[in-house]
């Protein structure tokens, strides 16, 4: 296994996602060189520590920070070119999908609401169409029961799985997650990676999951990056990293089942 | 390599200049009110259902408390000025002056700084524990406006409650006044009417509308904008919530004292 920090090959440039060597923040780097590509219907996993810049990498791809070089591509556009325009940022944040840790949700609302937000913010549907098309998501993610309940009423893996289904209103072609299993159990967990793996297959979208819990390592993700200390310090299957000789991926993959 | 040490906790904040508390709270509130012309407008359900829950919370929930801060502040003041102008053989108009001063100052005063107390701070933490989460960049990451979704409707409901509430106060301090001109001073319910009558002015009460109005204003954006402006740690919710409580108390007061000196500085205005 090679330490570089590029780990882009040439089937990577048709990747639905793409980050090409990139350093940031702006106001002073905290991740370096870090490359990856998530195609179309794929799902890679980004694991490391906490504190191993996960979060920042993520804030970077959805527009939140100003990356001091490198290159992000959306479907072929650049979203690092965009954080000056909010129009151009607000096109492409709506082809990504984002469940981030603690779900987000308006807590003053109902979770249907919540689902409807991106529709009425984002597309030209009726309040009518968006609340219909609110509802077939929430059954999709078996929340329809709930989906009077305000957000604040609803459990852990139940507002994990609306904030999901609101991550899907707007058929984004990448969906990102940050810790999505973080805080549930065993079973609720499992049960969340069921519903992602479905939710894929149906859909086809691209899936980027952060995450420092390394059994996300052996479920459902294709292509694994390391990350430490705001690099990206390996890459590969589970296979391939469970041969790594770096002793940060050793110890991490030691840890399975736990968290690392 | 190792898997490297967290990096040490986040220093406390040295915190910010008022000149940059006074821009930042003034940007909110511009990109507030053009998201409650917004709210005036749209036929769209989510953010005016999101207003209703906030009105909830912010109005009904402030009821006991008001009711019963009113009726307590409506006889401490019958008992303080009917003592004070016994001396002078005043004591009779002591109904007719605590009623003057309950329309024009005690109502929205007090009603003020209990929804301060009560939900200044609330408002703030919750907006910190959402900015300390990261709830607040996730609602950016996906275009979604905090202000718009957050704020206004908190800013709304708080203008629809405040003199909602100072109406509700007015009234059971003039109770308070009531019980205590009639059970414990003697007077009768007749001349406590008659008083009321001669002083409570429609003019009075709008007077307290519009200042708890300007009240409401104040409390929200102070709220939100520290709330909003607060550090991504843990313990900068409950900094922000005090600070929320020790900055919407000076500037209601001071506003207050602004518009007692405009009403008594320019002849016939009062």
């Amino acid at each position: 296994m090679q330490y570089s920090t590029s780990y882009l090959d040439s089937s990577d440039r048709a990747a639905v996602l793409r980050v090409e060597n990139l350093t940031g923040p702006m106001q002073g780097a905290v991740i370096h060189d870090v490359s990856l590509a998530v195609p179309s219907g794929a799902t890679h996993l980004v694991m490391g520590p906490i504190h191993s810049g996960k979060s920042m990498l993520l804030r970077h791809i959805v527009g939140l920070e100003q990356p001091l070089s490198g290159r992000i591509y959306l479907e072929g556009a650049r979203v690092d070119d965009a954080i000056d325009s909010d129009t151009q940022l607000r096109r492409l944040r709506a082809r990504l999908g984002v469940v981030f840790e603690g779900s987000a949700l308006i807590s003053r609302i109902s979770a249907i609401e919540n689902v409807e937000l991106p529709l009425l913010e984002h597309s030209d549907c009726s309040a009518a169409e968006a609340r219909e098309t609110a509802r077939e998501l929430l059954a999709e993610v078996g929340m329809s029961e709930v989906a009077d309940w305000s957000a604040d009423d609803l459990v852990r893996s139940a507002r994990r799985r609306v904030a999901i289904a609101r991550a899907l209103a707007l058929r984004p072609a990448v969906l990102l997650l940050d810790e999505p299993t973080q805080g549930l159990d065993g079973h609720a967990a499992h049960e969340i990676d069921d519903l992602l793996g479905e939710l894929q297959q149906k859909h086809g979208f691209g899936v980027l999951v952060f995450s420092h819990e390394v059994r996300h390592a052996f479920g459902m993700a294709s292509d694994i990056y390391v990350m430490a200390d705001g690099v990206i310090v390996a890459r590969g299957d589970r296979t391939a990293l469970g041969e790594s000789d770096n002793e940060l991926v050793r110890q991490l993959l030691h840890r399975r089942g736990t968290t690392a | 390599m190792t898997i490297p040490a967290p990096p040490p906790t986040a220093q406390p904040s040295t915190g910010r200049t008022y000149p940059a508390r006074f821009i930042s709270r003034g940007r909110l509130a511009a990109r507030s009110f053009y998201w409650l012309g917004w709210l005036a407008f749209s036929r769209r359900s989510v953010v005016n259902s999101g207003v209703e829950r906030e009105i909830y919370v912010l109005g009904i929930g402030a009821l006991r408390l008001v009711a019963a801060s009113s009726l307590l502040v409506g006889l401490i003041a019958i008992f303080q000025v009917a003592a004070q102008l016994a001396p002078y053989g005043a004591e009779p108009i002591s109904p007719r002056v605590v009623t003057w001063f309950a329309a024009r100052e005690l109502g929205p005063v007090v009603v003020a700084l209990l929804v301060v107390a009560r939900s200044s701070a609330a408002i703030a933490g919750e907006l910190a524990s959402m900015n300390a989460t990261g709830e607040i960049d996730a609602l950016r990451a996906m275009g979604l406006d905090p202000v718009k979704y957050l704020v206004a409707p908190k800013l709304l409901a708080v203008i629809v409650v405040l003199p909602a509430l100072t109406i509700i106060a007015d009234a059971l301090i003039l109770g308070g006044v009531w019980i205590g001109s009639t059970v414990f001073l003697g007077y009768s319910t007749d001349r406590f009417a008659s008083g009321i009558r001669e002083a409570f002015l429609t003019r009075d009460l709008g007077v307290g509308i519009g200042k708890s109005i300007v009240f409401a204003f104040i409390i929200a954006i102070i709220a939100a904008d520290e709330g909003l402006s607060a550090e991504r740690r843990s313990s900068a919710i409950g900094e922000a919530a005090t600070r929320a409580v020790v900055f919407s108390l000076i500037v209601v007061l001071g506003a207050d004292t602004f518009v007692n000196a405009i009403f008594y500085f320019i002849p016939g205005l009062i």
